[in-house]
């Protein structure tokens, strides 16, 4: 049995949810990791985009400052931000979304943390997310920690809607959500009932640790099928891709994230210059 | 028309209260260098349009510059969150407005086609909506479908850094163009800083790259390194470990102090030695 790591089963789920020709795009990198291995393996028409600096088909490489490092080297294809929400109307792009927190009905919040006018924590804003959930056919969400905060009753914001009522009068179905991966387990959802429901638990997870780990009724049946394990040979593209694990800092908080993160940007500046040599002094 | 000018010369263009768009894309070419100016002159109570904001947003704020902010997202990627930015939308102490990508876009591009607004079904559903001073709900008049009127975005000014630039006014963007263009289009006035200044014949060679028109532009400065610390491809990455070193001062008052003196008031040039000089800038930065 192939040994594997709980961020090589969610990389793994969300590349399985990813085909045919679309930009995809890695602003994280879980999601960069995920477009790789599906482009690697069962997706090959993918077009990766390496936000915000290297544009598209660019071989994606988590690294720290996204994409930077990657233009002159890989000559990847630059784009404009109009590029990019004109594949977002036309439902020709796809991104994984890593939320604050995510309710029952699926709508996300990257916004703020309490009230809007008097946050508790101001977190960054909505960024594009009221544009994927408005008009993309696949509404693709993942979440490094399933716990109460993250999956929760109802979102303190509405950076992304999820089916709720305003949705059901307006958009339909354009930009609903249809997976979410965790630690635990693959989420979907009931297009009828709006209401989010269990695909398969990673191995050696019980409905009982979904059942405390979820800060809203979730419906639990009595046979769920056990997520299908990554295989080596994705395990060996995600180590091939992510050699200085920049995947780990996604799982990591506070001190021991910072420690990681220093390591990590050292092994990164020496192996790009002895990689690649500079282009002029 | 040779529009060369100096830093000192464009910020004296931008008025107290002015509307400022901010070209780049989150730690990627962003015009630091015209920030820092602006961060260390004496205007106040600017209205910022960004649409992926981070550090331009936090350093106005941080010395005082700013009544108001129009963005779709203010942060530092894997870095972390504004501490600026974050204290002030905490504390309420100067107004936001929180819009999203795209309808910052075509908040612009309603100010470019002279439209009172735009439509678009970006923020349905949400409560980017609900918050809104800006957006109202319109009837489409040929089907009857609920669409999100966007208002026109009309910048006093927008401040972009780009790769090459001639004295005319041309601007060349090798890497992402990100949503310069269109903040160059809908301002009044539109001013450059360049890497480089090339002569107009050289520059035309570049062909398509040419994102920026002169047309549309102002005034240009040559400032090497101006994006620092974000990112200019293909020239040189976003400088991380600046980015911590700005993210320790900003959360403490007295390192915020230190980090001013010896990094915004000080001169482009100081700047870059202060970092230690271009040569090690691009030892480091350089791929």
């Amino acid at each position: 049995m192939t040994e594997y790591s709980v961020d090589e089963q969610i990389i793994t789920c969300m590349a399985r949810e990813l085909r045919g020709e679309y930009l995809v795009s890695s602003v994280t990198a879980f999601g960069s990791l995920a477009a790789h291995l599906a482009k690697s393996t069962h997706a090959p028409d993918l077009a990766v985009l390496s936000t915000p600096e290297s544009g598209m088909d660019a071989v994606p490489l988590p690294t720290l400052s996204l994409g930077q490092f990657l233009t002159e080297n890989q000559r990847a294809i630059p784009l404009t931000m109009e590029d990019i929400f004109d594949a977002i109307f036309t439902d020709r792009f796809r991104i994984w979304i890593n939320p604050a927190q995510i309710d029952q009905h699926g709508n996300v919040n990257i916004s703020v943390i309490g009230p809007w006018d008097k946050p508790k924590v101001a977190l960054v804003g909505s960024r594009g997310i009221p544009e994927d959930t408005s008009h993309l056919s696949q509404g693709l969400y993942y979440l490094t920690q399933h716990t109460p905060r993250t999956v929760v009753e109802h979102v303190d914001f509405i950076s992304g809607a999820g089916y709720n009522p305003e949705r059901r009068n307006t958009l339909g179905g354009h930009g609903a959500p249809t997976c979410l991966v965790t630690n635990l387990g693959v989420f979907g959802w009931d297009q009828e009932s709006g209401r989010m429901l269990v695909r398969s638990l990673h191995r050696g997870v019980t409905p009982d640790m979904v059942r405390g780990a979820t800060g809203c009724a979730i419906e639990l049946g009595s046979r769920i099928p056990t997520t299908e394990p990554p295989t080596a040979e994705e395990t060996a593209i995600i180590h091939a891709a992510d050699p200085l694990e920049v995947r780990r800092l996604e799982l990591l908080s506070g001190k021991e994230a910072a420690e990681k993160f220093a390591a990590i940007y050292e092994r990164e500046r020496q192996a790009l210059h002895a990689a690649w040599p500079r282009r002029r002094q | 028309m040779n529009k060369v000018m100096s830093t000192d010369q464009v910020i004296a263009e931008i008025p107290n209260g002015a509307t400022v768009a901010i070209g780049g894309s989150s730690l990627s070419r962003k015009p630091m260098a015209l920030v820092r100016a602006l961060a260390r002159s004496d205007r106040r109570d600017l209205r910022l349009i960004v649409n992926v904001g981070g550090p331009e947003v936090d350093l106005l704020i941080g010395t005082g510059k700013v009544a108001e902010v129009i963005f779709a997202f203010v942060g530092f990627e894997v870095m972390g969150l504004a501490p600026h930015f974050r204290r002030a939308r905490q504390d309420g102490a100067i107004k936001f407005q929180e819009w999203t990508e795209y309808t910052v876009m075509a908040g612009l591009d309603a100010a470019i086609k002279r439209v009172p607004f735009l439509p678009t079904h970006s923020t349905l559903g949400t409560d980017v909506l609900r918050h809104s001073t800006a957006f109202k709900t319109i009837q489409d008049p040929f089907h009857g479908e609920t669409l999100v009127a966007v208002p026109a975005l009309r910048p006093d000014v927008a401040l972009l850094h780009v790769n090459l630039a001639d004295p005319q006014g041309n601007g060349v963007v090798l890497g992402d163009g990100h949503m310069d263009a269109l903040c160059a289009k809908a301002a009044r006035k539109t001013f450059l800083s360049a890497e480089q200044i090339l002569l107009p014949e050289r520059l035309q060679t570049y062909g398509r790259d040419v994102h920026i028109f002169r047309t549309m532009v102002t005034g240009v400065v040559e400032a090497p390194w101006g994006a620092h610390f974000t990112g200019c491809a293909p020239e040189y990455r976003a400088d991380l470990q600046h980015v911590q070193e700005y993210l320790g001062a900003a959360r403490d008052g007295g390192g915020w102090h230190e980090y001013l003196e010896r990094y915004v008031y000080v001169n482009h040039r100081d700047y870059v030695r202060a970092l230690g000089g271009e040569r090690t800038l691009g030892e480091r930065l350089r791929v």
